[in-house]
């Protein structure tokens, strides 16, 4: 039981110390200055950083295949930017709170295309 | 009656033994023909005992397949660096498949606001979530369902679309991506 209990403990200290290694901060300056920061789920951001918040230009990449570049504001999708969906559609244009506002085009994977305003994600006919 | 008395009596040790072993049983039946009756559900239970035997079986047959899949992300579509679903492969992934990420519901959420506002609002709380593969259409759809009191209204969304994107752990699958526009 006491083997059971200290094998337990341990590979849980190793994991931690695992994840601890391959996360966080790992290139540059992520306080004020140019730096690439991994999450656990390990989607990245690599970019501009202003008092310890995204801010400014930069690319941030979901495992699952998102991909937002361009403009951020304390740690959000703010201003100017493209994301690129997994199937390969793409919205580019404003955004603001992590969302589509404002002038933008979306793109399907197939071509077509809607252009516009949007609001908190949603096309404004 | 006072004469098949006395012909019991008349009778043989033995045949009177065969005889009451006969009795026992046929009682024995009865009152497990009546118990039946009462308290089993004879036909029904065999019917659902053989549709669980065959789920298991269906279920221990795509574990293997998903365990023969390579780890990483699987997907449907022409994309690239990832492995590409075969429409068999895709339809026994999305029946083997049960979990979908908080990656791959924010994503979702990015053309749902109110979904997203909801999700928010009661700490990445979600009610339910789905993943089932739609035979007239011959794509698997998941999505999940959120609800909770936003500015003072109680708000249920379900937010819905195709899966076509998986990842895969070697041990299990999960939707990676849902295309809900």
């Amino acid at each position: 039981m006491k083997k059971l209990i200290f094998f337990i403990l341990f590979s849980s200290l190793i994991t931690s110390l695992a994840l601890a290694r391959s996360t966080g901060c790992k290139e540059g300056n992520c306080d004020n200055g140019y730096g690439k920061w991994v999450y656990t789920d390990k989607t990245t951001y690599e970019g501009e950083w202003v008092a310890t918040k995204k801010h400014g230009q930069g690319t941030e990449t979901w495992p699952n295949g998102y991909i937002y570049k361009g403009e951020f504001k304390e740690s959000q999708w703010n201003g100017i930017g493209i994301l690129f969906f997994p199937d390969g559609s793409t919205y580019e244009g404003e955004w603001a709170d992590g969302f589509m506002n404002g002038e933008g085009t979306f793109t399907w994977s197939d071509g077509n295309q809607k252009k516009g305003i949007w609001k908190n994600g949603s096309f404004q006919e | 009656m006072e004469v098949s008395k006395n012909s019991f009596k008349t009778l043989s040790e033995p045949v009177k033994q065969f005889g009451g072993l006969v009795g026992i049983i046929i009682l024995i039946f009865l009152t497990f023909f009546v118990l039946n009756n009462i308290f089993g559900e004879g036909d029904e239970l065999v019917a659902k005992m053989k549709i669980e035997e065959e789920r298991i079986a269906e279920e221990r047959k795509l574990n293997k397949l998903i365990s023969s899949l390579p780890s990483g992300v699987l997907v449907s579509f022409d994309g690239t660096d990832n492995f590409k679903l075969s429409d068999e492969l895709y339809e026994a992934v999305c029946k083997a498949t049960k979990l979908i990420p908080q990656r791959a519901i924010m994503g979702a959420n990015f053309l749902n606001f109110r979904a997203h506002e909801i999700y928010t609002i009661n700490g990445n709380k979600i009610d339910e979530t789905f993943v089932k593969w739609d035979d007239e259409k011959n794509k698997c759809f998941a999505g999940f369902v959120v609800s909770g009191n936003n500015v003072g209204v109680d708000e249920t969304v379900k937010v819905s679309g195709e899966a076509l994107s998986f990842l895969s752990t070697g041990i299990d699958t999960r939707v990676y991506f849902i295309k809900n526009f």
